[in-house]
């Protein structure tokens, strides 16, 4: 035991100071007497005791003094030297969820972390990585509970070996926890654990789907590789958003990638679609699951407005030609009429651009702006990365008149050259990701848009920009891991075991404190 | 509580010439012993009944047997004397004294009172018995003395002065008693503080037939707590040394072990059969007054 103020002992001194005021008073009065018996006798029935010094009470004192004394120097244990920090590599790749004896290798990694954990001194700062998909740093109490540590997936991006050894140090112990997938070898420095064995393995190693939103169809490529030691036969299983599909059989062959097409037809109201590949013995079968969410499909009922000047020829085309495209229907526009899509042709319209569906054409939607005419504007350029216009043709665009007031805030995708203002937006899309509105400057009349090639395709577009999000697929099953396929061909190693790690100074002055404590406690209690 | 060394308190001047003087008046004034009325009775008897072996003269006092006048002597003083032969019935007294130290307690020592009561009593018996023996065990030389006749009532006043303060027990003095033989009523004087310790020797002695009074001279602070307040107290016997706070529950406790110190007193002579006298001790403002020692005089006369 260390002081670490050991100039603090010449308290002390005080000792002999409480003694001399620990002894009673001398009585001033003196007698003598023959009936010490009775004068003993007396006290001893009314249970009293003479003033006295007692021994054992400032003992007592002259402890909890001491105590005192030795709290004020601070006084230390010196701990044992070693590692204080331990940093957790934890593999969490998707070939950790590899199933053996119905455990999974991130199970058995995960729990004798845990346990490990559990018996570290409280000193030790804990940190654990969670390497494989998501990086996940937790440190302090949190590491030690693993706390949302996750399921393993995605691929192992990171070297091991590199990341231990550059994590180790003098006071830092690393301890690597993984089934030695995906890496060339195992880490070196530190403490190693091996979990997980090698096995057979079938997995999908892609998927490629071809989407005719907001039409039923629906395609998808589905490729799988299979590695295990010999051909086995296979079956792939389409379930949930779509119509009965029977299960496709298959002979895979060992480590090569084979491909399925399935044509299939969308539920319209949407959901989960699961594409599963079933092989008898496969060890991990989280790799075996492809799921996607499908949009419902639209109303495709299209109205129009059109105003008596521009005559209800081009909407009306337009509203047929889109209706084609999209497989909808045109209806009638009317107060309480729902509808997927509103077509606007001139006119005013009280609708908040980006707010409703609609792809207008020179149409007012603010009554307080009093549109000016733009006549033969120069038709300069599209935006070739739109998912509007990419793709499409407009070069022959030609404008008569335009009025650009009827244009809102929002993302511009075609120009006109202006004299003064240079180019000018002809176009733009108002709203967000899951709602917007498609407008043009100009009425179908004012220009020849409707004659081009481009413009079926145009409204199609802008009918799936105007749905957004709400038509997009959404993969639920988390990315597929490239190189976690093949269990068999993994690093492997001899398990390290965990130095024992350092403890550090402890401080015994609250200890000294409360032995002093005590000692005055009892000394309340001694007579 | 520890022992130091002793220092023991001081015993004013035993007999001054005015108690001398008070004694001698007592002595003069005072009825006769008990043991002369026994020779009265026997000098009533027909025959005379002399035995013994003959030692020696003594002046005639009234009431002695007329028998016993040795005439030739008369003829040949013209004084009356009487035989005095050594018999069982010998008319004798016998003082036992205590000189343990814790006599020496009390505003006026224990010691002083009990000196001066052996003085009256030894001088009742000079003047009207045959003779008196002093016994003080822890004395030395001094430990058992003998006195004949009025006439050595200033040796018996020297002899008692003389006397040390020694430590003695009750079994060692009554050891000395029955040893030597008991002459006569046996006076024992002390203060009885310690009841257990007597209770055997009272017991042998009555068993040899003795008669025996207990003398104990009572202080005031035999009867209540004789001071209050936060003081040292010093054991006279064994030099031993309390500190102690005396409050009002303290005293009156105090109180009540003394009244049973009393009763344990009372009934270990009572128990045996002899009295116990209890003797007031005067205040100091009659310390010479002859009224203060009256009643040992009737006590005596009893």
């Amino acid at each position: 035991m260390n002081l670490t103020h050991a100039a603090h002992l010449w308290w002390l001194l005080v000792l002999p100071l409480l003694f001399w005021l620990a002894l009673p008073p001398r009585p001033r009065q003196r007698a003598w007497t023959a009936h010490l018996v009775q004068w003993r006798l007396a006290q001893k029935a009314l249970r009293q005791k003479p003033p006295r010094l007692s021994g054992l009470r400032f003992l007592l004192l002259a402890l909890a003094c001491t105590a005192a004394v030795l709290a004020h120097a601070g006084p230390v244990l010196a701990g044992t030297p070693g590692p204080t920090r331990l940093v957790v590599l934890l593999d969490a790749s998707a070939s950790m969820a590899a199933r053996h004896d119905g455990r999974s290798a991130f199970d058995v990694a995960t729990q004798a972390v845990r346990q490990k954990l559990s018996e570290l001194p409280e000193n030790v700062e804990v940190t654990v990585l969670r390497c494989g998909g998501d990086l996940v740093r937790r440190h302090g109490p949190s590491a030690r509970a693993l706390q949302d540590i996750g399921r393993p997936a995605g691929a192992l991006a990171v070297d091991l070996d590199a990341l231990a050894a550059q994590v180790a140090g003098p006071n830092t112990v690393v301890w690597t926890l993984s089934d030695g997938q995906g890496q060339q070898r195992l880490p070196a420095a530190g403490a190693l654990t091996c979990v997980g064995a090698a096995g057979p393995n079938a997995a999908i190693v892609a998927v490629r789907t071809i989407d005719r939103w907001p039409l039923p169809g629906f395609s998808v490529a589905v490729d799988m590789s299979w590695c295990g030691p010999e051909a086995r036969r296979g079956e792939v299983q389409v379930t949930g958003a779509v119509l009965d599909t029977p299960p496709l059989s298959i002979e895979l062959q060992p480590r090569a990638v084979q491909t399925v097409s399935v044509e299939l037809e969308r539920l319209a109201k949407g959901g989960l679609l699961q594409v599963r590949l079933v092989v008898a013995g496969d060890v991990l079968p989280d790799d075996d699951v492809y799921e996607v969410e499908l949009p419902p499909l639209p109303a495709p009922r299209i109205a129009v407005l059109a105003d008596a000047e521009a005559g209800p020829s081009f909407a009306a085309m337009a509203a047929k030609t889109l209706a084609e495209e999209v497989g909808g229907q045109v209806v009638p526009a009317g107060p309480g009429v729902e509808v997927g899509l509103l077509l606007v042709d001139g006119g005013n319209v009280a609708i908040a651009p980006g707010r409703v569906r609609a792809i207008c054409f020179g149409s007012q939607f603010d009554a307080q702006r009093v549109p000016v005419p733009w006549l033969e504007p120069q038709f300069a350029d599209w935006d070739r990365s739109s998912p509007l216009t990419a793709g499409l043709d407009l070069s022959e665009l030609r404008v008569h008149c335009a009025f650009r007031e009827t244009l809102p805030a929002g993302k511009a995708f075609l120009w006109a050259e202006h004299t003064l203002e240079g180019r000018v937006p002809l176009a733009a899309v108002a709203g967000d990701d899951s709602r917007a509105s498609v407008h043009f400057a100009f009425r179908l009349q004012d220009s020849n848009l409707p004659l081009l090639s481009a413009f079926p395709q145009l409204l199609r577009r802008a009918f799936v920009r105007a749905y957004g999000a709400a038509a997009k697929l959404k993969v639920r099953s988390p990315a597929i891991a490239p190189g976690e396929q093949d269990l068999a061909s993994r690093a492997v190693g001899a398990d390290r075991p965990l130095p024992p790690f350092g403890t550090p100074d402890r401080e015994l002055a609250a200890w000294s404190l409360l032995l002093g404590l005590c000692a005055l406690a009892l000394r309340a209690f001694v007579r | 509580m520890k022992r130091r060394t002793r220092n023991l308190p001081d015993v004013p001047e035993r007999f001054p010439r005015a108690f001398q003087d008070l004694l001698h008046d007592l002595l003069a004034r005072g009825p006769r012993l008990p043991g002369g009325k026994t020779e009265h009775e026997r000098s009533k008897r027909r025959v005379l009944s002399q035995s013994g072996t003959f030692v020696g003269h003594r002046r005639y006092v009234r009431g002695d047997d007329l028998r016993r006048i040795d005439w030739a002597a008369c003829a040949r003083t013209g004084e009356l004397f009487v035989k005095q032969f050594e018999e069982e019935e010998r008319r004798a007294l016998t003082l036992l004294l205590d000189l343990s130290p814790s006599l020496l307690a009390g505003t006026t020592p224990r010691r002083l009172f009990m000196l001066r009561l052996a003085a009256i009593i030894g001088g009742l018996a000079l003047r009207h018995l045959d003779g008196l023996t002093v016994i003080a065990p822890g004395a030395g030389g001094g430990a058992v003395a003998s006195f004949e006749g009025p006439g050595e009532l200033d040796a018996l006043l020297a002899h008692l002065d003389a006397l040390p303060v020694v430590p003695a027990s009750a079994e060692a003095a009554i050891g000395v008693v029955l040893k030597r033989g008991v002459a006569g009523r046996l006076h024992w004087i002390s203060d009885f503080v310690d009841p257990a310790t007597c209770e055997l020797p009272l017991a042998a002695l009555r068993r040899r037939g003795a008669s025996v009074t207990g003398w104990l001279p009572v202080l005031a602070e035999d009867r209540q707590a004789p001071v209050r307040g936060y003081l040292t107290l010093d054991d006279l016997e064994t030099g031993a040394e309390m500190i102690i706070a005396v409050d009002q529950a303290l005293a009156a406790e105090m109180q009540h072990q003394l009244e049973l110190l009393a009763r344990q007193q009372d009934r270990l002579f009572a128990q045996c059969g002899f009295p116990l006298r209890r003797w007031p001790v005067p205040a100091p403002a009659d310390f010479l007054a002859a009224a203060a020692y009256q009643q040992i005089v009737q006590w005596c006369s009893r």
